[in-house]
């Protein structure tokens, strides 16, 4: 990686460009910010981390204290910058093709076997090894970021996904929040007579994440590695596809959730929950903190409990979160240092704290689940018991950006195909990427 | 150099042209284009070069290693192939796009020139505040613009199904137009006329404008009714203005992108509806296969330079055939 800097270096403004160009020329430009790394005016090194905005609501006073320890450690100066979730993809990849990289930034879990794969990532698995540091992290993060022995990034912050429910209203129809699928439907039910106007059980067409814990709980999977270190796709297999007509029945056999969640997506079926017209929703811990955030009754309004197992137990939930990746620094160790600082002890504890997500260290997530509070004890203990990750490839990443799951259940839920020809028909689509 | 210097050495005969002359002919050849250079130079790089460049990506395998190392990876014309034996090219892609740039097309110039009419016949207030209306509408971004439309018809909150409802038309909780491909672009059509008509009727308003007074008065006294002034008088006279709003309306509606990508569904998760544009994005953008989508750029590019010369060609064949 370091060694082909200098040839980087002088290719780069033909390259940033040129692509730069073609970008245009397509007409679908986003923001994409220029800025120059250049040194800090302190004359110390400079590293630039870039940090995804709103994951902590008020992340102000957390980078000054970072920024003052990491100066305070290294004598180098630490320049952080925001970037939105929504376009961060599109420029991490203009950055690629500018040579404008960060030193260090942060990336969703589905990016790392991306950029791993086109050479962007540098390989952290020394590192981590030297410091002792592999055992004790979460190991849905920790999988999501290994590619064939190479480990993107360093597992930084997670969420998890569970069954969220109104508990005043669950209390003032004497109900329990569901143990099995079977009860899951049941409650829907008995909610769409008690409480007509709301919508029990929305089944958002556009979140995907809504749909695993289904398939998972099934026995099923998304897809499987076979021998050769080839990915197939296993959506179509009998397991999977019952999970998903088990979801998808609760709309369209059961009438629990609404046409127009066809193709909502997760922030549309939050709205719902948040203005009251939802009863039950399986959405991210992390939203637990902006609720509570914009009304502190909420506290006493909601309950959480992991998404149930097909007859008990818990269903597996995709783990998501962020790692933290090195960009080819050509200041390594700095960027270590920056990293390791970032995602253990205190640092990674009070970002965890501030932003309602878990820590990537084991350790600490055994602390928060300690502390038993019931609006995050459950999340902790899915994440802890039942979580999982996505198929470890950058081609999964191709998959999830063409929307073929999101398409299967749009097709599903509108009418247009059973459960097994949906299935099918996305099975196809995975694989034709997976084989190319 | 060298295949002139017998031409030089050997003036033609009666050639009174002395060196400075033809020193000076020379510059007045060179000089609009020295002029021109400035412009010439920045129209180069902004426009022809990331030209060059989609062509160039379009006959590549090019993904995010290539982007990272800069790497060329040419692989002929199989972007090509594969877009061009993709049947879902020939039934869904290509379709949507024409038939909805048709249906815009058609619609933008038939409101805006409805509208254009009435301007004429307004008064000076009224003028004043229906085109002020026009212009924001014109001004609004298609980003803004889109969202309100979604806004509009979204089944549970929406103003139409509100309506709907309130006449027990339909069942609300039954309700999505945008997993449909048929209620889908309905609403996208919708959007786009209403972005685009404000153009087309200020261009023609002031097209109308150039018809000098006497004609339809005249036509008026050899008792010609409204429907003969507007065909005998109106269209010719303005048909030049016609033209350049239709070539741009079918150019802009061809390529529409956010008023498509920003829907519920049309981002990718509901494949009846994509368009050329769309596609081209999920692509590159979604997919990182930046040399697909640049075909799928170039295949956009030429049907709009098809169409366009199609259309141009016909018009100028009307125009000398009177």
């Amino acid at each position: 990686m370091r060694q082909s800097f200098r040839g980087r270096a002088s290719r780069t403004a033909l390259r940033r460009l040129a692509t730069g160009a073609a970008v245009l020329s397509l007409g679908l430009v986003t923001a994409c910010g220029g800025d120059d790394g250049d040194d800090g005016a302190s004359g110390g090194p400079t590293l630039e981390v870039w940090i995804m905005e709103g994951t902590n609501p008020d992340a102000g006073p957390y980078v000054a204290e970072l920024q003052a320890a990491f100066t305070e450690r290294t004598g180098a100066t630490l320049e952080v910058q925001f970037i939105q979730w929504a376009d961060a993809h599109d420029r991490f990849t203009t950055a690629m093709a500018g040579g404008e990289l960060p030193d260090v930034a942060e990336i969703g879990t589905t990016w790392a076997p991306e950029f791993g794969a086109a050479g962007a990532l540098t390989d952290l698995a020394e590192q981590i090894e030297a410091d002792g540091l592999g055992d004790d992290l979460v190991p849905g993060l920790y999988e999501a970021a290994q590619v064939d022995g190479a480990v993107y990034g360093m597992p930084w912050y997670a969420g998890i996904r569970s069954l969220m429910y109104r508990s005043d209203i669950f209390a003032e129809h004497d109900l329990q929040p569901p143990t099995t699928w079977q009860e899951l439907r049941e409650v829907a039910r008995q909610l769409r007579v008690s409480e007509p106007d709301m919508i029990p059980f929305p089944v958002s067409g556009g979140s995907e994440y809504g749909l695993y814990p289904f398939v998972w709980g099934a026995g099923g999977e998304i897809a499987e590695q076979t021998g050769d270190g080839q990915w197939r796709s296993a959506i179509n297999a009998p397991e999977a596809v019952e999970g998903i007509e088990f979801y998808t029945s609760l709309a369209t056999e059961d009438g629990l959730s609404v046409a127009a969640a066809e193709t909502w997506l997760e922030t549309d079926q939050l709205e719902s929950f948040q203005n009251g017209d939802s009863a039950m929703v399986i959405n991210g811990n992390w939203t637990v903190n902006t609720l509570i955030a914009d009304d502190p009754a909420w506290a006493d309004r909601i309950g959480v409990v992991p998404v149930p197992g097909q007859d008990g137990g818990f269903s597996p939930s995709f783990v998501g979160g962020s790692l933290l990746g090195e960009f080819g620094s050509d200041e390594p160790e700095l960027a270590w240092e920056l990293i390791s600082m970032m995602t253990t002890g205190e640092h990674a504890a009070a970002w965890a704290e501030q932003s309602g997500y878990f820590p990537g260290q084991q350790s600490l997530l055994e602390e928060v689940q300690q502390e038993a509070d019931p609006l995050v004890a459950p999340f902790a203990q899915a994440m802890l018991e039942a979580g999982a990750s996505l198929p470890v490839t950058d081609r999964y990443g191709a998959i999830q950006g063409e929307q073929v799951v999101q398409g299967m259940l749009q097709s599903i839920l509108s009418g247009d195909r059973s459960a097994q020809e949906a299935a099918d028909e996305a099975a196809a689509a995975m694989d034709e990427t997976f084989g190319g | 150099m060298a295949a002139d210097r017998p031409v030089k050495a050997r003036p033609p005969r009666g050639g009174r042209a002395p060196r400075s002359a033809r020193r000076a002919a020379t510059g007045r050849a060179l000089r609009p284009w020295l002029l021109l250079a400035p412009a010439l130079t920045v129209l180069a790089v902004l426009l022809f070069w990331p030209l060059a460049r989609v062509v160039l990506l379009s006959f590549q395998d090019y993904g995010l290693r290539q982007i990272n190392t800069g790497e060329s990876n040419y692989t002929g014309l199989d972007n090509y192939r594969d877009i061009l034996g993709d049947s879902f090219l020939w039934k869904t892609v290509l379709p949507n796009t024409v038939f909805f740039a048709g249906a815009c097309v058609g619609l933008t110039l038939v409101v805006g020139t409805l509208v254009a009419l009435l301007l004429q016949r307004l008064g000076r207030v009224w003028r004043v505040i229906c085109s002020t209306v026009i212009m924001m509408a014109w001004a609004m971004p298609a980003v803004t613009g889109t969202y309100v439309w979604i806004w509009i018809f979204d089944p549970l909150d929406g103003v139409v199904s509100g309506g709907l409802d309130g006449l027990g038309l339909i069942e609300p909780r039954e309700t999505n137009w945008f997993t449909d491909r048929w209620s889908f672009y309905a609403i996208a059509t919708l959007n786009v006329v209403h972005h685009g008509f404000p153009f087309v009727a200020i261009t023609l308003y002031a097209a109308l404008l150039t018809i000098p007074r006497e004609l339809p008065e005249a036509a008026v006294c050899d008792g010609a009714g409204p429907w003969q002034r507007f065909w005998l008088i109106t269209v010719p006279t303005i048909r030049p203005a016609f033209a350049v709003v239709t070539i741009l309306s079918i150019i802009w509606d061809f390529k529409v992108f956010a008023q498509i990508y920003l829907m519920p569904g049309g981002a990718g998760a509901n494949e009846d509806v994509l368009n050329l544009g769309v596609w081209s994005y999920i692509q590159s953008f979604s997919r990182n296969e930046y040399g697909t989508g640049s075909a799928i750029a170039v295949l956009l590019t030429l049907l709009l330079l098809a169409i366009t010369v199609v259309y141009v060609r016909a018009l100028s064949r009307e125009k000398d055939e009177p």
